[in-house]
């Protein structure tokens, strides 16, 4: 057993328990995402209880919560476990790229946020479309050209259609009873907190504790990793090196999708295929009256 | 730890609120619509985890999971939207609750509303009327004149302009 593995899971019934820095940092994180959610509590659906000063209140703890996210300095104050400072540990570094990753991130999950809270279905896809297009933002800032077209083109569509299956089949403005009531709001609320903090505390973790070389970088890549393998074995496999600015981005992706991924292409086609049979075959024939329950 | 290594976090950490407030919505909402709409958010944010290692391993790896992704996404929205149609068809609602039966005959429902009735639904339709001016045809005197009147009225609400 690696004892950096033991480190990671310290035994629940030790007594130093609270004092064990990545304990400590796991309640950190789970401190600053505290707000976020009951935020999220607040403004979700709950009947004719709720109210606009309510929601407001819930938006801003969400955003407190945000803010404290990106400037806190989660570490604790005898310095982080690998000695970087705090504030390095989110890559607040004076860079474009840093502000616009920053303002994005927290375009996608406000909307994400107003996505799951909304009363009106209409309105839930409009924020979702918005989620989309940050999240296509995020893309391109980590190269990802064709993926950023391709999410909003492919979502674009299923917008279109969710809208009109909100007209066709939703009530506006939140009417339906089931709109109107949320199911076990504090419960979720608790799930999403724990699932989220337990993932956040885990990414951070991890990557203190391994020592994470820069493996992007084809010198500095160490000579037994899983992605010198791979370069080595086919070439095709391994993004543009950033600093050619004619290198050809997606005419890479695509050798690399029929190269390498040839058949997981095949076997998509086939699940498409299927999902269109399926598809017509679920809604394609009548209900008969009796089987129609009210 | 590098700018790089700090970049590849942001990413997951990001992926994983994605995730995260998906899934809030996924077990809270109640609408057919929106719950599908959060489980496309939680894809989102799985393709989000995805593309951060894909810039962060210099491969096209983790953007060639996230087009297949896509992929699976544009499948699954086909298939829950034709399944949206014939729910609907069944029980002219998008609330799932109505649908709770489906599941083991001993299991004991779900009560998914509170106890505030408070929001009136919309109400119902109210269609003129006309005043009856006389009595229906085939309607028999009662044996007392008090009496007579009220049926008198109801039958002519029920019947409405039928007569008038």
């Amino acid at each position: 057993m690696d004892s950096s593995l033991l480190d990671l899971f310290p035994p629940i019934l030790g007594a130093s328990l609270l004092q064990n820095p990545q304990v400590l940092f796991a309640l950190r994180v789970l401190g600053v995402l505290l707000p976020a959610f009951l935020g999220i509590y607040l403004m979700l659906p709950r009947g004719g209880r709720d109210s606009h000063v309510v929601r407001l209140f819930g938006g801003a703890l969400v955003t407190l919560s945000f803010v404290l996210l990106v400037t806190f300095p989660l570490s604790s104050s005898e310095g982080a476990v690998d000695g970087s400072q705090g504030t390095a540990l989110w890559g607040l570094d004076n860079t474009l790229e840093c502000y616009t990753f920053h303002a994005l991130a927290f375009v996608s999950v406000a909307c994400a946020v107003m996505m799951i809270t909304s009363r009106n279905p209409v309105y839930s896809a409009i924020w979702f479309a918005m989620v989309l297009l940050s999240n296509s933002g995020l893309y391109l800032l980590q190269q990802a050209e064709f993926l950023a077209a391709a999410t909003i083109i492919v979502y674009a569509g299923a917008i279109v259609v969710t809208f009109l299956f909100v007209i066709m089949l939703a009530q506006p403005n939140g009417a339906a009873r089931y709109d109107r009531f949320s199911r076990e709001g504090l419960l979720s609320a608790v799930t999403g907190l724990l699932l989220s903090g337990v993932l956040i505390a885990a990414i951070h973790l991890v990557s203190r504790t391994e020592g994470r070389a820069p493996v992007a970088d084809a010198a500095a890549r160490p000579a037994g990793s899983v992605v010198a393998i791979q370069a080595a074995a086919n070439p095709t496999s391994l993004l543009p090196d950033g600093k050619n600015p004619n290198a050809a981005h997606v005419a890479g992706l695509g050798k690399s999708l029929f190269r390498d991924h040839v058949v997981s292409v095949e076997i998509t086609g086939l699940l498409l295929l299927a999902a269109v049979v399926g598809a017509m075959l679920i809604a394609g024939h009548r209900i008969e009256e009796s089987h129609v329950r009210k | 730890m590098s700018g790089n290594d700090a970049m590849l976090n942001n990413y997951l950490v990001v992926g994983a609120l994605l995730f995260a407030l998906g899934a809030v919505g996924f077990l809270t909402r109640r609408n057919l619509i929106v719950m599908f709409l959060c489980a496309e958010l939680m894809l989102q944010g799985v393709s989000t985890t995805l593309v951060g290692f894909s810039g962060y391993h210099g491969t096209w790896g983790g953007q060639v999971t996230a087009i297949f992704s896509l992929a699976l996404a544009a499948a699954e929205a086909g298939v829950a939207l034709a399944l949206f149609v014939v729910l609907f068809k069944r029980g002219y609602s998008l609330d799932v609750s109505i649908w709770q039966d489906l599941r083991e005959e001993d299991q004991p429902p779900v009560e998914a509303e509170t106890a505030a009735e408070d929001t009136p639904q919309p109400a119902e339709k109210i269609w003129p009327q006309l005043t009856p001016s006389g009595r229906l045809p085939g309607w028999k005197p009662a044996s007392t004149p008090e009496s007579a009147e009220p049926v008198a009225v109801a039958s002519g609400v029920e019947g409405g302009p039928t007569h008038g």
